[in-house]
């Protein structure tokens, strides 16, 4: 049973160029997507689609077989989703805990400590965390959050060996063993592996494929050949 | 318990630890609001000074008798009526006459030995003495006791001829038209004046064209008296009174008070026409406009440049908070939350700066108001400045504010980070 449907959607930039076309596919709880391509190609433009910070030029985007944009994208962002951002995105005048607590009435410390911060670094200005530990206050706000579907763009985009194969093994967690529906685009070969489903992106079509080794399953929706 | 950071505690905390940008805004609202405060009190006190002016400038109109071949007297009836429409303060005649004064059975004499007139007093008679035109002009100044009006007989006279004769308030004289035969009237002395202007002030003897008499001779009496002495000349009803001026209390309505008094009362204007006197206030009240008008102008463009300095402050502000609203909104943070942490910001430095500013205003108007010829006791800063500017502070500030994101509110949480990666 799938959470979000993604159904016909294309998306044109000023009315001009044509970044998505009749992009189709169907997203499950559990399961960790990993959304590939090379620049440029619309990967992020799609994951904006999905978690309702844009609307489709063509199409629509279902969760729970509701059409977003008729229960709102608002509603759709607080209630739905929930983002990890390439450039962390943290507000710079709120701490590490009060950031997670942007998005969830829980307490946000043990959240934090789970995902390797300090008391003390819970609390310090996050301008003055580092890359790894700024990324990881972004992952405890999406994870803090109640929403069934987490979205990260480039997650391990800035980091290094190490941390990036940590949020890896936390984005798995998520959708495994609690049970989220995880979207990551990233160009990272490592992070695509441990997907359950790779859908790769190339000229404004979608390829979804089981493993990143597997031959297309479906493209644009229709089965592969 | 509920761990959310909500919309109180981020302005809260942004107005805390973003605390250059709050103390820049601060120091602006401050500035401003006692500008605005200080102003509000000098166009107060200059609207005070104003309606002082027009009170005092003595602006009266004169009911007369048709200049016809039947002379119809001004009668108390319509006095009565003109004195009963609302704006008329007082009003008062000149009727003159040469007069005797007698202290004892002895004539008096003036105080020069002059040749002809040394016993001879230019007698007034009056409603409300205070409102001759040698009072009102400032030519004579009552020192001692009170104006003679209706109801309050008496005589003043000048304080020089009183120390002469060695005469006080409430001593008796007699008075008399200065014919032989003429009945003698006895009066109480009411009042001493002193003499103010000199011989060659030509606006204060505009009284009458006399200048042979000296204002040291001039004597008032009430009118009851007056008619007392008049008795074997006066043919016609009441006193004989060919005009009475009527002064008003407020000259800037002289105009419509004049119009009331021609359409509104059963005078026959036939017989009678009107004249008004408002000189002293034409010449003031272009002065008195211009200064109003200037202050005016002051605060509104005061009002207004800030106005704008905030709206462009809260312009850059919101630019460079560009970011922080599209992530507020990506996470789920609705526009109105948004737009409702932006005004609890702004008024939580206005609710530290609009006090102080009221303090400070108390402080500064005074001195301000210096600078527009106000004394510094008459321009205050009231609590109902004080209120009307933050209630209209708040009022545009929350306008500011809105029209500061509307361009941000506009756009999707996508479009937003985008431009600001």
């Amino acid at each position: 049973m799938s959470i979000m449907e993604v159904k016909n959607v294309g998306y044109t930039y000023d009315n001009r160029r044509k970044v998505l076309r009749g992009i189709n596919v169907q997203m499950e709880q559990g399961k960790l997507y990993a959304i590939l391509g090379p620049s440029g190609c619309g990967k992020t433009t799609l994951l904006s689609l999905i978690g309702g910070l844009d609307s489709p030029t063509s199409g629509q985007i279902l969760f729970e077989d509701q059409d977003i944009a008729k229960t709102g994208l608002s509603d759709h962002r607080k209630n739905h989703v929930s983002f990890i951002f390439q450039a962390y995105n943290l507000i710079d005048y709120l701490n590490p805990k009060e950031n997670v607590a942007l998005t969830s009435k829980l307490p946000p410390l043990p959240i934090l400590e789970r995902l390797g911060l300090t008391k003390e670094e819970a609390k310090r200005n996050v301008l003055k965390l580092s890359g790894g530990q700024q990324q990881r206050v972004a992952i405890a706000r999406a994870l803090a959050s109640e929403a069934p579907v987490i979205l990260a763009d480039e997650p391990t985009g800035n980091l290094d060996e190490d941390t990036a194969r940590d949020i890896t093994e936390i984005l798995k967690e998520s959708a495994h063993k609690m049970n989220k529906c995880v979207v990551v685009v990233t160009h990272s070969n490592e992070l695509a592996k441990q997907a359950d489903v790779i859908c790769r992106l190339k000229r404004g079509e979608l390829q979804v494929l089981d493993r990143i080794s597997d031959t297309p399953k479906a493209r644009n929706g229709r089965r592969g050949r | 318990m509920n761990h959310k950071t909500n919309l109180g505690i981020r302005a809260v905390l942004h107005t805390v630890r973003k605390w250059k940008k709050t103390l820049l805004l601060f120091c602006l609202l401050l500035f401003i609001t006692t500008l605005v405060l200080s102003g509000m009190a000098i166009a107060d006190a200059q609207e005070e000074q104003s309606e002082e002016l027009r009170g005092v400038t003595g602006a009266s109109f004169t009911v007369n008798a048709n200049n016809g071949y039947t002379l119809q007297p001004v009668t108390d009836e319509m006095i009565e009526e003109i004195a009963a429409i609302d704006g008329v303060e007082s009003y008062n005649t000149s009727h003159w006459t040469i007069v005797n004064l007698y202290n004892q059975d002895t004539l008096m004499k003036g105080t020069d030995e002059r040749e002809y007139v040394a016993d001879l007093f230019y007698g007034s008679g009056c409603f409300d003495s205070e409102y001759s035109p040698l009072f009102l002009s400032g030519a004579l100044r009552l020192t001692e006791g009170r104006h003679v009006t209706e109801g309050n007989s008496g005589i003043i006279l000048y304080e020089g001829l009183a120390e002469k004769y060695g005469l006080s308030l409430g001593d008796t004289l007699e008075i008399k038209n200065g014919n032989p035969g003429d009945p003698l009237v006895e009066c109480e002395i009411a009042g001493l004046f002193e003499v103010i202007a000199d011989d060659n002030d030509e606006q204060a003897t505009m009284a009458r064209p006399s200048t042979f008499y000296d204002y040291e001779e001039y004597v008032f009496v009430d009118m009851d008296t007056m008619s007392a002495i008049s008795a074997p000349y006066t043919a016609s009803e009441g006193n004989g009174i060919t005009s009475v001026d009527f002064f008003v209390s407020d000259a800037a309505k002289l105009e419509s008070i004049v119009q009331e008094v021609q359409n509104n009362t059963s005078i026959d204007w036939n017989s009678y026409y009107i004249t008004v006197n408002n000189e002293v206030y034409e010449r003031i009240s272009s002065s008195l406009s211009d200064t109003s008008t200037l202050v005016t102008t002051l605060i509104v463009m005061i009002t207004v440049v800030s106005m704008v300095l905030i709206i462009l402050i809260l312009f850059m502000s919101i630019r460079s908070r560009k970011r922080e609203i599209g992530i507020l909104l990506a996470v789920g943070i609705e526009k109105y939350a948004v737009l409702l942490q932006q005004m609890l910001e702004i008024c939580l430095v206005a609710i530290a700066a609009f006090p102080l500013a009221y303090l400070a205003s108390r402080e500064m108007a005074g001195t301000l108001g210096t600078l527009f010829g106000k004394a510094a006791e008459n321009v205050i800063v009231t609590p109902q400045h004080f209120v009307l500017v933050t209630a209209a502070g708040v009022g545009l500030l929350i306008i500011a504010v809105l029209v500061s994101c509307i361009p941000v509110m506009r756009m999707q949480p996508k479009a937003i980070l985008s431009q600001m990666e």
